[in-house]
């Protein structure tokens, strides 16, 4: 799987990586129990501190979405929980991207067309 | 016996003065990924752009073409020259002299830097990485570099017993002279076996979405260093077991110095091979267009030197020549550099102070004369 860092955004490098991940295992390009790179080796490959890698892997644990031990290093959940509800953080983040759309002329129909096509992906 | 030494140095000189200027300013840099150490941007294809591309690049090829030339007619001019001890510092000279081609290339770097501000071509800190093939892609297997390495450090060792009267074999050869020579080329393999792990960890190249490409892009492009690294060790190490073996049994000048034009050839055609297996893997993987391209150029001081303080990394691709260069902004990186400079400024002021003074005779093992 590709991640694509991009070192001005305005978003954290760290969270970049989280994103990505989170996004490569939405669409199975990252399988249950598909194995991630080290800290050390994704740092060095990305040319990053170690720190931050180490923060992305600690908060994708925190979420559930990986595991880590210290014989294994990191890899995807097989079974990741559903809770089946959104998230407020993401629900207001959602609730952002709505309302630029409509303001950027976008019709509903459009958006659902988009939204449809990135929950079968 | 000083025209097969100057020989020697000739073949050196015109045969990487020639290297450098193919690798350095291809006919059509246009055509490449990277020109003059700036990697190619659409923009630079375009319209007027194109055109300033264009006259950049010939300037600075026409600049190094007359410095390769002017090497190459120098050191053959040396050659021919009597045979004496200022021709043959001479030609030491043009050894170093020969990298002032890296001035049209530091030229044309600057220029084309300059170029994109013009057009506007911000840059862009984006990178790719591919989990699957982090840390995974190496092709270089440890025992076939530490075997050649290890024979060398038993010619050393040999040499160094030879030396000192243990094996009382070799009578007429000159005191620890085979001990400093054997040294030095110890301290070559040494220096081989970091570099080529340097070079073999290196950071896979993203080219493609597909992994599989990415994986063997890296893969094939490791495996021509891996393959330069190991032959060039054992190019230095059955180079000091015949040269022993030599000394040993025919201990004669004319011998010894065809052995050293030998090893200079087999270096040399080593290295060549290595670029053009190099520049096949190039041809042969192209980079997906819909990749943004990853652009450091400010961080390459005259398309050669890497700085960059916000890269953990400390060794990065070359943009000039082959294989692998060090990160300046990297603390190793600082301490490779200054090494590296003192050793060029004390070498090339030992030569001119040897040639001034004409102390570089007595200092010197026995010449063949």
């Amino acid at each position: 799987m590709i991640i694509k860092i991009d070192e001005y955004s305005d978003v954290p490098i760290y969270m970049q990586i989280r994103n990505q991940i989170v996004m490569g295992i939405s669409s199975g390009e990252l399988k249950g129990g598909e194995q991630l790179p080290t800290v050390r080796a994704l740092a060095l490959e990305i040319g990053i501190n170690t720190m931050t890698v180490s923060k992305t892997y600690q908060l994708l644990k925190q979420e559930g979405y990986i595991m880590t031990d210290r014989k294994n290093g990191a890899r995807v959940r097989e079974n990741i929980a559903q809770s089946g509800v959104i998230s407020d953080s993401n629900r207001t983040e959602l609730k952002r991207i709505v309302s630029e759309a409509r303001l950027s002329g976008v019709s509903k129909e459009e958006l659902k067309e988009l939204i449809d096509g990135f929950y079968s992906e | 016996m000083i025209w097969m030494v100057k020989l020697m140095l000739v073949i050196f000189i015109v045969s990487s003065a020639i290297l450098l200027f193919a690798m350095g300013f291809p006919k059509n840099p246009e055509k490449k990924k990277m020109i003059f150490g700036v990697r190619d941007n659409p923009k630079f294809h375009e319209g007027e752009a194109a055109a300033k591309v264009k006259a950049i690049s010939s300037s600075c090829r026409r600049s190094a073409l007359i410095i390769t030339v002017i090497v190459c007619v120098m050191s053959l001019i040396l050659l021919f020259l009597p045979e004496t001890d200022i021709t043959v510092h001479g030609l030491t000279m043009l050894v170093f002299g020969m990298f002032l081609i890296a001035v049209p290339f530091g030229k044309g770097n600057t220029e084309l830097k300059n170029l994109k501000k013009e057009l506007g071509i911000t840059r862009s800190g984006v990178v790719y990485s591919d989990l699957t093939n982090t840390n995974v892609i190496h092709s270089l297997k440890l025992p076939w570099i530490i075997l050649p390495n290890a024979v060398t450090l038993a010619a050393t060792v040999a040499a160094v017993l030879i030396d000192f009267g243990v094996f009382n074999i070799v009578p007429a050869v000159e005191k620890y002279a085979l001990t400093m020579m054997s040294l030095s080329f110890l301290f070559v393999a040494l220096l081989f076996l970091p570099i080529a792990v340097m070079m073999d960890n290196t950071r896979n190249m993203v080219i493609s979405k597909d992994s599989n490409i990415n994986a063997n892009y890296n893969r094939a492009k490791k495996k021509t260093w891996a393959d330069m690294m190991i032959s060039m060790s054992w190019a230095n190490a059955l180079f000091l077991v015949g040269y022993l073996i030599l000394i040993t049994f025919v201990n004669n000048d004319a011998v010894m110095v065809a052995g050293i034009i030998v090893y200079i050839v087999m270096i040399m055609t080593v290295v060549m091979i290595g670029v053009l297996n190099q520049k096949a893997v190039e041809k042969r993987y192209e980079r997906d267009t819909d990749l943004e391209l990853q652009d450091d150029d400010d961080n390459w001081i005259l398309g050669m030197f890497y700085y960059n303080p916000n890269d953990t990394r400390l060794n990065v691709e070359k943009r000039f020549g082959y294989g692998g260069t060090v990160n300046i902004a990297h603390p190793a990186g600082k301490v490779i550099m200054i090494i590296t400079a003192l050793l060029l400024i004390v070498s090339i002021g030992f030569i001119i102070w040897g040639a001034v003074t004409g102390n570089l005779d007595a200092a010197s093992v026995n010449w063949p004369s």
